[in-house]
């Protein structure tokens, strides 16, 4: 629960009440915000994206307690919104695994991997789908 | 816009009237209270005000104390003017929300009507739950008659919310003695006390939609004594605004408010220190003192948070003897206020001798005559230079004298 | 009122509770949470009561919320999200808050602050006809504080106030039914859902916010830390409990409209669900077995009782 040395302020330099603020002037989030925290330091092992696989179905998006899911709104092509995948925030993820459980592809486009496994070396190795004999 | 309500410059009003109709024109935008005695008129009063179109702000009738002292913390943060009433064992389920409401220095006003804490039940006046919440991190200031519990309340609104303090306020005036006795108060017309209290402003509320705020953080070792000292600092810096309003409060009314208010002490040799309606039958009793040639005068802190320290050591400095009158039972020390007062003098290095006195528990009367035997001790201390009386007494108890710290014992 | 949708197009929606929070990993509460607010697009004032939530989304200086969100005590947070729908009022009669803009109001609270020391706080607001949406976070117990039981722990359950031993099975006691309790407040909608059920949920949660008076949800918050199991499991966790109809899924509208929402196509022993919790382990030792037979029971004449409701349509 430590907070980092430099966001430490003395007894006359914050705001009365203990009020926090979620943005700041510009309407970014402010440093008061849990965005501007890390809690990837819980992590041992972190959930790897593959997007070749990805259906777009949303369901690691919805079942992510820690809100990682990125994604990219686009119109399909019934005109209509569509939430895309786009990558993992892994500063907030803390690799419970729930996405890796929920995700519904035949082959997983989240799996599980040791957290100082490259990115790029984990989707490398990626299982392939077995090809069913005739 | 809440229809205007004619009053006449003299009204005859009990203290529970005069603080209600403060209220009212303080144009509350949320009043969450719970009926208990003897605050109960308080919150009757302003339901008749609404259902008769005095009022337009909410008011919200909630299930216990504890709940009105909530919603009246939900509301502020929410950012409006926010008021509510209570005493005694409702004032007792709030604590925990009184502190809550300091911490977050959120502006609530509440008229509270003194009264004893149970058990044994007792629902008349002392100062039980005053004391109850002396630490709590509110301004606590005393009214000793209708008038200035009318008063003090319009004055409780204009401290609270003033930028420079923003922590909440109750105004006391004692059960039954103050809240249902009747005299002539002179109120202000409904404009007139409006413009005086102001607009509210408001300060990171929560439904600035723009700009979320989040109340009620937790913070552990490495942020709570911050905290908690800011939070004191605006306490002990908050006399200037006191006085501040007090002086415009003057002005408007010809009524003068200090933070330490006193009787005959110009010349005094002995004075007593109490606050509420005592104040007012001590007054009594040293005019009485003075034709016995006892040198008697009065003292009452207007606020008992924050402790004027300082100005009751000037106020009582030339004093040769004191008796702080505590209207609770310290359970196990001397008193709060003689304590208090004890700590104001030894700071500023005098040496009157100072005694207390508990009196008045549960309602028990206390006259002119108990103040007067007041008197006579502190005469007794003043001529031997010394104290002879016991440190402790016990004012209209039943049975043999109950004493501590008798001389020579 | 929002339209769901697929969760596709849900999945557009700009979230209001974000990460950095503390909660464990795997935690439904925060799920919930954002099924809940993401409900809506209207501004939205939270109240949480003092529980793994609050403690995790608002450890000072960093808060979780993109919303204004206040947190008193651990008894209050109907009271507290009570008075700012009360200021919000005043404020828009007075002319001082745009009228066209709609804003809700939404307290969180687990089961010890909703069902236990909460409830006094929660029925008045209720029954004062408050506009504003209570949203219980149940994970059967005290978990903040290191797993104690409270109103709404089950029978048989493991905590560290009714412990398992040598001579005891664990909680003797079947939990409240608190989402009856709210319903006969006179609470112009209540409902049960779970997070795993996100659609289920977030419509119901869009239903609440588009209620005028209170609304009362009811959603099972799996607790991978004190019901024992994986943290990747929350969701499956989850499914279990409304595929056993340990945790049926309904709602009421008006108190008398009854209308089961999820019907399992396959409905599952409820030895599957208990089976998956570690908490409910030793109901598997000899001599407990009766205890398991008495949950089937249970759990099957409560879900008999919501179907006689529905078709008679009370």
């Amino acid at each position: 629960m430590a907070t980092p040395t430099e966001r430490l302020e003395n007894w006359d330099e914050f705001e009365i009440g203990a009020v926090l603020k979620s943005f700041d002037e510009n309407g970014n989030y402010s440093r008061d915000h849990s965005k501007t925290y890390k809690v990837a330091d819980w992590r041992v092992e972190k959930p790897v994206f593959n997007r070749d696989i990805c259906i777009d179905c949303d369901m690691c998006w919805v079942a992510c307690p820690d809100s990682c899911f990125i994604v990219e709104e686009v119109v399909n092509k019934r005109g209509k919104k569509q939430a895309n995948i786009v990558g993992i925030d892994y500063d907030h993820c803390k690799g419970c695994a729930v996405c890796v459980e929920v995700c519904p592809t035949p082959i997983k486009s989240l799996l599980m991997f040791p957290e100082f496994e490259d990115n790029n070396n984990a989707l490398a190795n990626w299982p392939k789908k077995e090809k069913k004999d005739k | 816009m809440a229809e205007k309500y004619e009053l006449k410059t003299k009204e005859v009003w009990d203290g529970n009237t005069a603080a209600s109709h403060a209220l009212r024109q303080a144009q509350v935008d949320v009043v969450a209270a719970y009926p208990i005695t003897p605050s109960t008129p308080i919150v009757q009063n302003y339901s008749s005000y609404l259902a008769d179109g005095y009022v337009d702000g909410e008011f919200v009738m909630v299930e216990s104390e504890h709940s009105a002292m909530s919603a009246c913390v939900g509301a502020s943060a929410a950012g409006g003017r926010v008021a509510t009433a209570t005493s005694s064992q409702g004032y007792a389920l709030m604590v925990e929300v009184l502190y809550q409401a300091s911490g977050m220095r959120l502006p609530i006003v509440m008229t509270v009507v003194n009264r004893a804490l149970a058990s044994p039940l007792n629902i008349h006046g002392d100062h039980g739950d005053l004391y109850l919440g002396r630490d709590a991190g509110w301004i606590h200031l005393i009214a000793n008659n209708p008038q200035e519990a009318y008063d003090m309340t319009l004055c409780a609104f204009k401290i609270a919310e003033d930028e420079d303090v923003r922590l909440p306020v109750t105004t006391n005036q004692d059960g039954f003695l103050v809240s249902h006795t009747a005299q002539i108060v002179e109120p202000l017309d409904d404009e007139t006390a409006y413009k005086f209290v102001g607009d509210y402003k408001q300060k990171n509320p929560m439904l600035d939609f723009d700009h979320p705020v989040t109340y009620g953080a937790q913070t552990e070792e490495e942020w709570h004594f911050e905290h908690k000292a800011r939070q004191h600092k605006a306490l002990m810096d908050s006399p200037k605004v006191i006085e501040k309003v007090f002086a415009e409060f003057k002005e408007l009314t010809g009524r003068e408010y200090k933070l330490v208010e006193s009787h005959n002490m110009e010349d005094a040799e002995v004075a007593i220190v109490a606050m509420g309606s005592n104040y007012e039958t001590a007054k009594i009793a040293a005019d009485e003192a003075r034709k016995a040639g006892i040198k008697a005068g009065v003292v009452c802190p207007r606020s008992f948070r924050p402790f004027p320290i300082k100005e009751m050591a000037e106020t009582l400095k030339n004093v040769k003897a004191i008796a702080a009158l505590d209207r609770n039972c310290p359970m196990g020390t001397i008193g709060a206020l003689h304590n208090e007062v004890a700590g104001a003098i030894n700071a500023f290095g005098q040496n009157a001798i100072i005694t207390g006195y508990i009196y008045g528990l549960g309602g028990r009367d206390t006259t002119v005559a108990h103040n007067l035997e007041v008197f006579k001790d502190l005469a007794m201390n003043a001529e031997a230079g010394k104290r002879v009386t016991p440190l402790q007494k016990f004012i209209n108890l039943r049975g043999p004298e109950l004493s501590f710290f008798k001389v020579g014992e | 009122m929002k339209n769901i949708g697929n969760l596709k197009e849900f999945a557009t929606t700009p979230d209001r509770f974000q990460g950095g929070h503390r909660l464990c990993p795997g935690c439904a509460h925060s799920i919930i949470v954002r099924e809940v607010v993401n409900a809506t697009e209207d501004d939205i004032v939270v109240s949480t009561a003092t529980g793994c939530l609050e403690v995790c989304s608002s450890i000072y200086p960093y808060t979780s919320w993109d919303v204004s969100w206040l947190h008193i005590g651990f008894e209050n947070a109907a009271a507290g999200i009570s008075g700012a729908e009360a200021m919000y009022k005043a404020l828009k009669r007075k002319g001082k808050l745009p009228v066209d803009k709609p804003a809700k109001f939404l307290a969180f609270g687990g089961d010890g602050g909703t069902y236990d020391i909460g409830f006094q706080s929660l029925s008045g607001a209720a029954e004062r006809g408050h506009d504003f949406m209570y949203v219980c976070l149940d994970n059967e117990g005290y978990m903040n504080t290191g797993g104690q039981r409270s109103s709404a722990t089950p029978v048989g359950a493991h905590t560290t106030t009714s412990p398992r031993g040598r001579i005891s099975y664990g909680e003797k006691n079947w939990k409240k039914d608190l989402t009856m309790i709210m319903s006969h407040h006179g609470c112009p909608y209540v409902a049960t859902a779970v997070p795993s059920k996100w659609k289920d949920l977030a419509t119901k949660a869009a239903k609440g916010f588009d209620t005028e008076g209170p609304v009362f949800l009811n959603t099972l918050s799996p607790c991978t830390t004190e019901w024992k199991f994986d943290p990747a499991d929350t969701i499956m966790i989850s499914d279990l409990a409304v595929d056993s109809c340990v945790f049926p899924l309904y709602e009421i509208e008006n108190g008398t409209k009854l209308t089961i929402t999820y019907r399992p196509k396959n409905k599952i022993p409820v030895r599957d669900y208990l089976g998956a919790q570690g908490r409910f382990s030793h109901l598997f030792k000899k001599g407990n077995e009766h205890l398991i037979d008495a949950w089937q029971k249970h759990t099957d004449e409560y879900w008999e009782y919501l179907q006689r409701r529905e078709e008679a349509g009370v």
